[in-house]
This record gives C-alpha cells, sequence and structure tokens, in this order.
C-alpha cells in the first residue's frame, strides 16, 4: 500500500507504507522533511501535524480528546488538521493523501 | 563478572566531573549495551545504547520515572509532571500543555526571546573578552522564564537563589523547604494578580486551561512554576554553553550559523546530540526485566544514558564529530514517549535565536586563543567556562 505525501509548495510523493504503522512512522521511515515525530508517537511533542485529503477524512476514526487538544496548539490550524500519529494504516487507506503544513514550529 | 561490582569504580557518576565523559562511555559501551557504573556511591545500571534507552523511555511498565522523582524531587517540587503517572499525569499535562505548543512558542520568539538575548549582548558591548556562561548562556534561559512568569527585572536575582535551592533537597533538605516556601509565597501574589485581572500572558493562559471542564488550583500551577527553572533553565543553559563552544571554535559553523533559520535549527539540533544537556537521568526500575543482557530488579536505579544513545555509533556514526548535516530523526535529547519533554519547543526556539542574535551583533565573535574548554558533570553537562572575544582579534 501507498501514502501520498504533499508539501506545502504541492509536490507529491507517493511512498509506500505498512499496515499497522503510523501515517507520522511512513513519513519519517521516508525522510520525508514535513514530519518530525520526535517524541515517537505519544502524542507529547505536536511536531507530525499533518492535513488529510477531504476525500479520505470520513474514512478515518476521529481524533481523540488528547489529540485535539495538541492539534489547537499547531501552527496554521484547519478542519482536517490530524497528528500523522494517531492515523494508523489499513489497507482501506490505500492511497491516503496527506498534505504536510509550511512549517511544524 | 560480578554483577553488583561497577565498571571503573575510581568514577562516580553523580559527584565527579568527568571531562572524558565520552572516552569512558565508549569504553563502557564494550561490555554491553547496559552495564554497572557508581553514582552515589553504590552501583547502578546504565543504559548505554540506542535501541534499549529508547525501548526503557517507552516502557512505563518496567520503567515508570514517577516512583523515582517521587523520591528525589517531590519534598521540594511538589506533585509535578515528572512525579505524576498515569491518568493523574495525563491529565496534569494537557491542563499546562498549551503556553508550551508551536503556536504559543511561535509567539515568545519576537515578543521576549530575541529581546532578551539583545539585551545580554548590549552587556557585552565594547568588552574585549567575556566569559560567555555568565555572560549569556546561563541568565539567558532563566530570564526566558522570569520574563514568561511575568517577574519584575529587579526581582530577578532572587529568584534564581530560591530556584537553584529547590532542587537541592538530597543534599539539603532544609534549604530547599525554606526555598520553597519563599519561592511559593512570592510566585502566589503573582498568580492572584493575574487571577484578578488576566492578560494573554503565559501565566493567564495556565489559569484559564481547562481539561475535562476542570481549572487548575493554585498548588498545580506552583507545582509547574517550581519545574520550569531546573527543567527549562538549567538544561537549556547548560546547551547552550556546549553549542556556543563547538560554532564559536569552528569558522565553518559561525557561517553556517549566519545563514538562515533552517541551517541554525539543524546546528541546534546537532549540539542538542553531541552534549545533551541531561547526560544521564536517573530512573528507579519499576519491574523486573531483562534489557540488553542484564537483569534489571523493581526498585533497582538506573541511569538513562541519553548522551551515550546519542553518541551510539549504530545510529549516529562517527558520533563525535559536530555535523548539522546528519540525520538527527533518532535524537533522543528530549526522551520519548508520554513524558517527552515539553518544553521542547520553547529550548529550540532559545537555542536558534540565540545562535542568530549573537552573530547579528558580533559576526566576529570567537573563542579567547589558549582558552581550554573543560565539559563537565556525568548528570547535567556542559563547559564550565567559555572565554571568548566578541570582537575577534581586534
Amino acid at each position: 500500500m501507498r501514502v501520498n505525501f504533499i508539501d506545502d509548495e504541492g509536490v507529491e510523493r507517493l511512498v509506500s507504507a505498512t499496515p499497522g504503522e503510523s501515517v507520522m512512522h511512513c513519513a519519517t521511515e521516508h525522510l520525508l522533511p514535513g514530519i518530525l515525530g520526535e517524541c515517537g508517537g505519544a502524542m507529547a511533542c505536536a511536531t507530525c501535524h499533518g492535513y488529510v485529503a477531504e476525500e479520505w477524512l470520513d474514512r478515518l476514526p476521529p481524533p481523540s480528546a488528547q489529540e485535539r487538544e495538541m492539534l489547537a496548539g499547531c501552527i496554521d490550524l484547519r478542519p482536517n488538521s490530524r497528528l500523522t500519529c494517531q492515523i494508523f494504516l489499513t489497507e482501506e487507506l490505500d492511497g491516503l493523501t496527506i498534505t504536510t503544513p509550511n512549517s511544524q514550529i | 563478572m560480578d554483577e553488583a561490582a561497577p565498571l571503573m569504580p575510581e568514577v562516580d557518576f553523580a559527584y565527579d566531573e568527568i571531562p572524558d565523559l565520552h572516552d569512558r562511555l565508549a569504553r563502557l559501551r564494550g561490555h554491553g549495551p547496559v552495564v554497572r557504573i557508581k553514582y552515589l556511591g553504590a552501583p547502578v545500571w546504565a543504559i548505554l545504547d540506542h535501541q534499549e534507552l529508547n525501548q526503557a523511555f517507552n516502557d512505563l511498565e518496567h520503567f515508570d520515572p514517577g516512583d523515582g522523582y517521587r523520591l528525589i524531587s517531590a519534598p521540594s517540587m511538589g506533585m509535578t509532571l515528572q512525579t505524576m503517572s498515569g491518568e493523574q499525569h495525563r491529565l496534569a499535562r494537557a491542563a499546562v500543555a498549551a503556553p508550551f505548543l508551536p503556536a504559543s512558542v511561535r509567539g515568545y520568539v519576537e515578543a521576549l526571546i530575541e529581546p532578551i538575548a539583545h539585551e545580554l549582548m548590549d552587556r557585552i558591548e565594547g568588552q574585549r573578552e567575556v566569559e560567555f556562561v555568565q555572560g549569556f548562556t546561563r541568565p539567558y534561559p532563566f530570564t526566558v522564564i522570569t520574563r514568561l512568569l511575568g517577574i519584575p527585572v529587579s526581582d530577578e536575582a532572587m529568584l534564581l537563589e530560591w530556584a537553584v535551592k529547590l532542587i537541592d533537597f538530597p543534599w539539603d533538605p532544609e534549604g530547599a523547604l525554606q526555598s520553597k516556601a519563599a519561592f511559593d509565597a512570592y510566585m502566589l501574589r503573582i498568580l492572584a494578580e493575574r487571577r484578578r485581572a488576566p492578560t494573554d500572558d503565559f501565566v493567564s493562559m495556565l489559569i484559564k486551561a481547562e481539561v475535562e471542564g476542570r481549572t487548575m488550583d493554585d498548588e498545580a500551577i506552583l507545582s509547574l512554576f517550581r519545574l520550569l527553572f531546573p527543567a527549562g533553565s538549567d538544561t537549556t543553559y547548560k546547551n547552550a554553553g556546549s553549542l556556543f563552544a563547538a560554532v564559536l571554535g569552528d569558522p565553518a559553523l559561525r557561517a553556517l550559523a549566519r545563514q538562515g533559520e533552517k541551517e541554525r535549527a539543524a546546528i541546534a539540533t546537532e549540539g542538542l546530540r553531541w552534549e545533551a544537556p541531561t547526560a544521564m537521568l536517573p530512573r528507579l526500575a519499576t519491574g523486573d526485566i531483562r534489557l540488553g543482557g542484564a537483569d534489571i530488579r523493581k526498585g533497582d536505579w538506573l541511569l538513562f544514558g541519553i548522551t551515550a544513545a546519542n553518541n551510539d555509533p549504530k545510529v549516529f556514526p562517527d558520533p563525535r564529530k559536530f555535523d548539522p548535516s546528519r540525520d538527527h530523526r533518532q535524537l533522543i535529547s528530549f526522551g520519548r514517549g508520554v513524558h517527552f519533554c515539553l518544553g521542547m519547543h520553547l529550548a529550540r526556539r532559545e537555542l536558534e535565536t540565540a545562535l542568530k542574535v549573537v552573530f547579528e551583533r558580533y559576526p566576529k565573535m570567537r573563542l579567547k586563543p589558549g582558552a581550554e574548554i573543560e565539559f563537565v558533570g556525568g548528570v547535567l553537562r556542559g563547559p564550565r567556562e567559555i572565554w571568548v572575544q566578541p570582537y575577534g582579534e581586534a
């Protein structure tokens, strides 16, 4: 399966992914510069913020209260903002498209 | 091998200065990823390799930090994010997180951090030689915290005295508790003022913060204030010292620091890896576990070898080379997991801003030729002194 990452300048990168891993993990494994994920996926650092493409939003479980609290402190928050460490990949999410923000910090 | 006996028994990692720490850690690593060394006069485990340390940070069943911190810091610090575990920690952290998240911290850079860096640079104007730890790296993060808390400049020295004593409980319980009383009384007045007339500052954000419909009482906010100084000031000042010791000693790094934000971020990150300020972090094992070939028992003391893991050649090749261009994904200076350093964004912006302002103001600053820099400390680590010439050789 694959995930499509689009950076803030519109450059797309379609990368291979493994079911079960998080979108954050997938991004950092492929050295995508837009996602940091420094705490390792514990919703503690707010450096894996990404925007989920509209057509995929309904297919994801909604963010938890804790994720929403952390998102509130991210830069350039939008209705489709998520912490990518909280999106876990399944085969049904093949082709998931995530836009990375201009900056995590 | 007698498992109880420490390696390198001539060194106590709590008390000794260990200028050759990295050489020693490299030699210890030859004995395995988890070894016995001496700390506070007794043998403890030290986790040296990155893989094992990453595992330990994420394993709260066997390495919950709360148990250890409740013994060494709770009497003078109160119940802080360090001493709390589980759901209590989650809620307390959520309540105080907002002013430490990127959107807030970005706002502090221009409003607070840059002006403080400039003020400190003003003070060394005209001087041919300056001791840069006392002149800049130590007062800088401390002042960021006092200004965040809205403490008047005239009271900063008094605050520094209390803050230094607060964490001395293991060595000076009476002094630590006296400082706690004085600090609390002072900060309660500031808190009461903000409760009466809230602004949009750091203290007011904490007063307004709600988690699951509840706001924080005075003690909850005070315990965060107490933690800010040891967690946010001591660490950042040690690391800022190490960072400038490295950058000032290398003309190529000085040039890189003047290029731009991305370059400064990479240099600061490499500084955090190269000489992490929390070199070794004490922990109490909260369960029996076999890790890296060692049989660790519940109640055993350990050191989380952050600086050892950041210099693990399996993860960071040629680790003692200061190389801002390396892959930093595995940096472990801020920990991992739910206790990941809450002040990470603030610390990084302070370090990056320091690089920007110092070289803007003194583009020719260099180390004083012939003045040796010695890095000291096995727990908190940084340079003892850095003698610089702000105007270069002129």
